[in-house]
């Protein structure tokens, strides 16, 4: 009945889609994610705000029979992020597509705002439904959206071998997370996630756990099961990417988030915990390492979602261990932590993946190297683009200092406490570390793309984009500046969740964490403020100063240009000797020689590539490919040869029947 | 009035190690050496200059400066002086304080790449590789002395033993010694960079404000006076708090311990071959760690 009702909604939907004119099929497709998203924020804002307890619903599945739906406080967060970036996404595919609609046909753009619509449905089925058949059919319908959304520009061959590699990448883990669910459902006779705290799963939740986390993790992107992300995002559209990057990744953290409150009563949680925070410290330093040598705008921001994910994944697992070992004070600062650290991410992410679509679409390339000067054609979306920085370096007046500060809080407090010392100053290295490079990562981005004279002449025919865009952009970023001057007001949402998740969690907002926040959002303000005063005093004694322009000090060279900046690939030189050992690099031409005194002109090319990438793509291709040359071996193309072929079955197989084999 | 008190302290301290750095570097030369108040006296120079502007830069140029004071001055305001309080204090502020600092760090680079100039580049490049290097060994001194002391705040870490407790001074002087050779890294003085350097093949902070005239550039030289301020502080507490935990302690032992460590150094080395100074951080953070792991074995009482 629930199904069939489902159905019929979707099939209006799609009718009315293909139905529509090219041009307003994106108003069908806003109003649609507009009920989705409305209905989504109220029914979160009804839970989190202590409304109603919780909204359930119970539905009759096929397989493994009744199942729940139900918005608890850790849905009612991820159905907030899904519904704002949503919002977002649509709008600005509204400016970003309006560039194809003339180049496609109806039906590939109704297709692709279908499966939009159908992405956001099934994101938000993930993290309402209570597990089994209803989370396997939301998760695979995900996975198929999503495939089909990369599949945009199906028409470069990239994009067809990126999207191939998610979707089977994805059914990988599909299959992990339905032996996970059959476990359950065997060991405990209810396929749900309320079933893994069962006292019949007691013994077996580190199996379960690694079932869920490789399930889970592939969607989420950890290391080694990262290899689609940097594949993935630069072949689909920009809306697109920002929507996988900034949400559907957080559908797996999300579901294991899920399992780990579940188990949290376990024995073994404290392996589970160190678990996740050595994945998380791998994940994070591989992507981060990664996404310093990455000189496509777009793969360095794939990379650096992973390494977004290891932080969540630290977050986390200091949060079980404290768990584990009976600190919930720190556990629960964690888990605010963690929260609030993915909730940024969504929102900052969505920001940069929407800039990145901007300068594309102005001035058809993501390649880094061939861009610079940027700010002086798009003001608006250098401005946004350096909010979006600033916040994913985790600097103090934007949001994403808010969620890292609090995971490092709850480290802090684990080493002064004697909770888990070794663990969490392994944790502090690794953030530490990780926050480092994303430094240098964005520092060049931003550099690169935006700074200094163009590298090439696309750059110049660059202009600003729509009102559309930016106002798609408004949106995160409003979310950014209200959770970084002001944090204490999206922590109560975030505190509810965690005092649910955690069993006899402390409250830590009213005693222990609020005059923190206070004090942060005041060190934020006084920034703000002092910049504004030095900035205004520096302007008004100018004003009696003698200023003049130039051009940049070149030591006495006077025909400066463009290639003499700094490129990504060189900025990035110091990494050089850390990163080699996690890439392998291809290269295309010579370097000019150092005993090339008048040198001439040089053709160089570098691609870092992942090493990971061959771990999944090439030895078992390779070996298909020797066990295939082998078999070829006996295609002679002599009819002679191939009688004797039959001749010496017939005789296999009667010599096999008459030793009663076959 | 305590803070009035702890803010000035911090401002003189700011104002005189430069001084004190120049004239151990003088006397260690053999030299008579410049004046003691000299760059206090450049800097009050630039203050009436005006500025040329590079064509390629934007406004982001001309705001970060103003940006890298302000933040220096907030950073400021967390450092206690031995038994004062300082401004800002809350649980956790040392993490924030360590941010904060990286912020100035990312505004600089920014600034240095705005100008289009591979002279730029180069001190941005090296400047955000060696910021991404530090933050563990600040990070893990912070953890060390939090271990220690059982607080997260600057202000309740610095706190007087009222007995010898020799685990105790053995970790502060150890984290003493961290921090300036933190104060090294962050301030930009041999062996990391040479700032009287002329060639800009050879600089990192000194020619990522190359492009910087007037009182842009005096806005970037009192920011570095007051990062080197903080971390000349912290070691000072440090060292205050195994012997005589007073304001009118730590103030001299701050402008002149830094000062003159950094001063012989500078005197007695030259600026390390770049491919050397990555190995030269990263010793830094290994070294942060090794306290970190002598502080835990101490505390859980284990003989070592």
């Amino acid at each position: 009945m629930f199904y069939a009702l489902l159905t019929l909604a979707f099939a209006g939907v799609a009718t009315l889609l293909f139905a529509t004119p090219q041009r307003y099929k994106v108003w069908v497709a806003t109003f649609c994610i507009g009920v989705l998203s409305l209905g989504a924020i109220t029914a979160s804002v009804a839970v989190l705000s202590g409304l109603k307890t919780s909204l359930d619903a119970t539905i009759h599945s096929p397989i493994f029979g009744k199942e729940h739906i139900a918005v608890d406080a850790l849905s009612a967060i991820f159905l907030l992020i899904i519904a704002v970036a949503a919002i977002a996404t649509v709008i600005y595919s509204n400016g970003y597509l309006r560039q194809y609609l003339d180049r496609k046909s109806s039906a590939h753009i109704s297709l692709h705002y279908f499966s939009l619509v159908l992405l956001v449905a099934s994101m938000m089925g993930v993290v309402v439904s209570g597990g089994g058949f209803s989370f396997l059919l939301a998760w695979e319908l995900m996975t198929i959206a999503s495939f089909v959304l990369i599949l945009f520009d199906a028409q470069r061959a990239e994009v067809l071998r990126a999207a191939l590699t998610y979707l089977v990448m994805m059914h990988i883990g599909f299959i992990l997370l339905v032996a996970a669910f059959a476990t359950t459902f065997a060991l405990s006779g209810e396929a749900s996630f309320a079933a893994l705290s069962a006292g019949a799963l007691q013994g077996k939740s580190v199996l379960l756990f690694l079932l869920f986390l490789l399930g889970f993790g592939m969607k989420a992107g950890i290391f080694p099961l990262h290899v689609w992300l940097p594949e993935a995002h630069p072949a689909a559209p920009s809306h697109v990417s920002a929507i996988m990057s900034g949400v559907m990744i957080k559908t797996g953290v999300y579901g294991l988030m899920r399992v780990l409150w579940q188990l949290s009563g376990s024995e073994e949680l404290y392996t589970i915990g160190m678990i996740i925070l050595i994945v998380g410290i791998v994940t994070g330093l591989w992507g981060i390492i990664l996404a310093t040598t990455q000189n496509d705008m777009k793969r360095l921001l794939a990379y650096s979602s992973m390494e977004n994910v290891g932080i969540i994944f630290i977050g986390l697992g200091t949060a079980t261990l404290a768990q584990a070992e009976g600190a919930t004070l720190v556990a629960t600062l964690a888990l605010c932590g963690t929260l609030m650290h993915t909730i940024n991410h969504s929102l900052f992410k969505t920001l940069l993946f929407f800039g990145a679509g901007n300068i594309y679409s102005e001035t058809h390339t993501t390649h880094i190297d061939r861009l610079g000067g940027v700010a002086r054609h798009m003001p608006m979306t250098a401005v946004l683009f350096m909010v979006a920085t600033v916040a994913i370096c985790a600097m103090p007046p934007l949001n994403g200092f808010v969620g890292e500060f609090l995971i490092y809080l709850g480290m802090f407090d684990s080493v002064r406490w004697g909770v888990n010392v070794i663990p969490a100053a392994a944790g502090l290295i690794g953030l530490s570390l990780i926050g480092g490079f994303v430094v240098l990562a964005f520092s060049k981005l931003y550099s690169t793309v935006f700074l200094g004279t163009p590298r090439h002449h696309h750059v110049a025919e660059s202009r600003e984009v729509d009102n559309a865009r930016i106002a798609a952009m408004a949106i995160p970023t409003i979310a950014i500046l209200c959770i970084g001057l002001m944090p204490q007001f999206s922590l109560v949402a975030i505190e509810r969740v965690a005092l649910e998740a955690l069993p006899a969690a402390q409250p830590v907002l009213e005693g222990y964490i609020t005059p923190t926040l206070l004090h942060i959002s005041l060190v934020a303000l006084m920034i703000i403020i002092l910049v504004a005063l030095l900035y205004t005093l520096k302007q008004r004694a100018q004003r009696k100063r003698e200023i003049e322009s130039g051009p940049t000090w070149g030591c006495g060279f006077t025909a400066p240009n463009g290639r003499m900046q700094y490129t990504g690939e060189s900025f990035a030189e110091g990494v050089e000797s850390i990163a080699t050992s996690l890439t392998k690099n291809t290269v295309e031409g010579k370097a000019v020689d150092k005993s090339e005194i008048f040198p001439t002109k040089h053709n160089y090319g570098i691609r870092h590539k992942d090493k990971i990438d061959s771990l999944f793509a090439a030895w078992w291709v390779e070996l298909l490919r020797q066990i295939n040359k082998r078999i070829m071996s006996l295609r002679t193309g002599k009819i002679n040869h191939y009688i004797l072929f039959a001749l010496l079955f017939l005789v296999a197989i009667f010599i096999l029947s008459l030793l009663k084999i076959i | 009035m305590n803070i009035l008190l702890n803010t000035c302290l911090m401002i003189v301290v700011a104002l005189t190690i430069t001084g004190v750095i120049n004239r151990t570097r003088a006397i260690l030369s053999g030299r008579k050496g410049i004046p003691f108040v000299q760059h206090l006296r450049d800097v009050s120079v630039l203050l009436r200059k005006g500025s040329v502007y590079s064509t390629t830069t934007t406004a982001l140029f001309r705001i970060a400066p103003a940006v890298y004071l302000a933040v220096a001055i907030v950073a400021l305001l967390f450092i206690p002086v031995a038994d004062l309080y300082p401004l800002i204090s809350f649980e956790g502020d040392v993490i924030c304080f360590a941010y904060t600092l990286a912020l100035a760090r990312l505004a600089i680079i920014l600034a240095a790449m705005d100008t289009g100039s591979s002279f730029e580049g180069m001190g941005a490049a090296r400047e955000a590789l060696y910021g991404a290097l530090i933050e563990p060994a600040l990070m893990m001194g912070f953890a060390t002395i939090a271990m220690f002391c059982g607080y997260t705040s600057f202000a309740e870490i610095f706190e007087f033993e009222q007995s010898f407790n020799l685990h105790h001074t053995i970790v502060m002087l150890l984290t003493a010694y961290l921090f300036i050779q933190i104060a090294f890294v962050e301030s930009g003085r041999v062996p990391v960079d040479d700032p009287r350097t002329h060639l800009e093949l050879t600089m990192i902070h000194e020619v990522m404000c190359l492009d910087y005239s007037g009182i842009d550039l005096a806005m970037i030289k009192i920011a570095g006076w007051l990062k080197t301020a903080c971390f000349a502080m912290i070691a000072a507490n440090a060292i205050a708090t195994t012997c005589c935990f007073h304001w009118w302690f730590a103030t001299p032992v701050a402008i002149l311990l830094t000062g003159i460590a950094i001063g012989v150094v500078e005197s007695s080395q030259a600026r390390n071959k770049l491919i050397r100074n990555t190995t030269f951080v990263v010793t830094i953070s290994a070294l942060a760690t090794l306290i970190f792991f002598i502080g835990y074995l101490l505390q859980l009482n284990i003989n070592i």
